[in-house]
């Protein structure tokens, strides 16, 4: 192709550098996509800075092993001490299945920062984000890019750690396809969680404060969510209505997938969930910025 | 004694000041600990007993752990902090007072959300504790000696930072102590449970103390305080130590 290009007048205008885009007529959707592919691009800068950020400070990623092998070596120690205790296996998990449960589980849990909804919740109250909402993307949809960034490092090291741990402490995992299914789950349940804590934390644009949300999630995540035990612990009716809930798209389902029980259904609770969140938390960040301009704090 | 005495009452007027925040704080303590009960309860109702603990046993641990850890990180809430106030250079508001810097700085400030801990822990006991006189000496004292341990540890880890500059390793020493404090000692083996009497004192901190509100033993209770008074001593002396490394970081507002 010539880059000699006619012009509407018929003429020839001069060439025109390789490097520049050719202006187009612009209608709606294509200016829709042009500002869709410009804030992808932000929201993956905004990842990947975040990431360098944490990979420059090793010690904190060292740090994140640590404390996560400390968790998991000790709710292991009990789960597989208990199920010893029961002849080998409690409601159809074995020894082995819950070592393998519980690194997945807490693995999913600690590879975004445990105090994140506070953090967020500080921000709102103290008016840091009315600066971020200076900016012409998303509030909500840069912070949550922001912090995959970080945690897919996290969840790297978790991973690594937990995969070692396990593989001395109970050896290979029960259904090898079930844990490679585990993988993506890993992957998917962090962001939900991410999204989640945005979605809770939300409610600092009214209240000010996050804490009472920091704890209610933590606590609907140890118990309903399955991060300290097999939702099947629970009497039956609560197991139901857990596995109903979103907070067993954050640590349930990865875990059930590693300790061997191969329900791939599990991935697709998982994306709807995280789109049903991803909607809450983005209309829940448009509400409280709007309330924001409107009070003028 | 009694300036200190002072300056832990204005630290207790200043957290129960904002009256919302302070009931708010106590509040959601209580109940991340009955999620933490619950729990349990789920886990005995399956298991019935493990390694010797039942849900008696536990209730008995987990009403020391708040008890203790409620009391430290709530009443003498810069017991944790030591660390950080070291490193960003905010001993300096501390050190300009007539009054002994370490027993100052822990008593300058109370924390409303682990004060709901400790009442937490001891209403756990009088209402499911089985108290008796004895029993309620016990735990008494068993509180008592894990505050000693808590105190120390902290203090001793936080103070390595006059040494190395900085934070990380004091922080992840106290969550451990925490974590491991928070489960039986028995549900673990060999080399572990070694480490937990021997280096993260944990053993020390709850599962003593609550075996020994079951049955008491003078040898393990004389063993539980001294690891309590030798730490407190070590603590204080790790930070008298490096109060004489510190140099001003002339931050006024940390302390």
């Amino acid at each position: 192709m010539s880059d000699l290009a006619p012009n509407s007048q018929g003429t020839v205008s001069a060439p025109r550098p390789r490097s520049e885009p050719r202006p187009r007529p612009t209608s709606a959707p294509a200016s829709r996509r042009r500002n869709q592919s410009q804030a992808a691009r932000t929201a993956r800068r905004a990842a990947t800075i975040s990431a360098r950020r944490l990979i420059a400070s090793p010690s904190a990623l060292v740090t994140v092993g640590a404390f996560y092998l400390m968790v998991s070596s000790v709710l292991a120690g009990l789960w597989s001490t208990a199920a010893e205790a029961q002849g080998g296996s409690i409601v159809g998990y074995s020894s082995a299945a819950l070592v393998w449960y519980i690194v997945t589980s807490e693995g999913a849990i600690n590879a975004v920062p445990l105090r994140l909804i506070e953090t967020i919740g500080t921000d709102i109250g103290s008016g840091t984000i009315e600066t971020e909402m200076l900016r012409p993307q998303s509030v909500v949809g840069l912070r949550i890019a922001g912090e995959i960034g970080s945690a897919v490092l996290r969840l790297g090291v978790c991973v690594v750690v937990g995969t070692g741990f396990a593989l001395i402490v109970a050896g290979p995992p029960p259904v090898l396809g079930a844990a490679l299914l585990a993988l993506p789950a890993l992957l998917l349940a962090v962001i939900a969680n991410i999204v989640a804590h945005h979605a809770f934390a939300a409610g600092a644009f009214w209240l000010r404060d996050a804490k009472s949300a920091w704890f209610l999630y933590q606590k609907l995540v140890f118990v309903l969510g399955g991060m300290l035990l097999p939702l099947e612990v629970l009497p039956r009716p609560v197991e139901l209505v857990a596995k109903a809930l979103p907070f067993a798209a954050v640590s349930y389902a990865p875990a059930r997938l590693a300790s061997g029980h191969l329900e791939p259904e599990w991935l697709l609770v998982q994306i709807g969930w995280l789109a049903v969140l991803g909607v809450v938390a983005t209309l829940l960040f448009r509400a409280g910025e709007r309330r924001l301009i409107r009070g003028g704090s | 004694m009694r300036p200190l005495l002072r300056t832990w009452a204005t630290a207790w007027s200043k957290a129960a000041a904002n009256r919302h925040g302070f009931w708010t704080g106590i509040t959601l303590m209580t109940l991340n600990d009955v999620a933490w009960i619950v729990f349990w309860v789920l886990f005995f109702s399956r298991v019935g007993n493990v390694r010797g603990w039942d849900i008696d046993q536990i209730i008995a641990l987990f009403a020391v752990l708040t008890t203790s850890a409620g009391f430290v990180l709530g009443m003498l809430r810069n017991a944790r902090l030591i660390g950080p106030i070291i490193t960003d250079g905010g001993l300096d508001a501390a050190l300009s007072l007539p009054i002994p810097t370490l027993p100052y700085l822990l008593t300058r400030q109370v924390d409303s959300l682990f004060v709901g801990d400790m009442f937490f822990g001891v209403a756990l006991f009088l209402l499911f504790g089985h108290p008796t006189p004895q029993r309620l000496a016990v735990f008494a004292f068993g509180v008592f000696s894990a505050v000693l341990i808590f105190t120390g540890f902290l203090v001793l880890v936080g103070s390595l930072s006059f040494f190395v500059g900085r934070n990380e390793a004091g922080d992840l020493g106290f969550q451990a102590l925490l974590l491991f404090s928070s489960y039986p000692v028995d549900i673990f083996s060999g080399a572990t449970k070694i480490f937990l009497y021997a280096v993260v004192p944990a053993g020390f901190v709850t599962s003593v103390p609550a075996k020994l509100v079951t049955e008491f033993d003078l040898g393990w209770a004389a063993a539980t305080l001294a690891v309590g008074l030798g730490l407190a001593g070590a603590g204080a002396l790790t930070f008298n130590r490096g109060l004489r490394r510190y140099t001003s970081g002339a931050v006024w507002t940390r302390a």
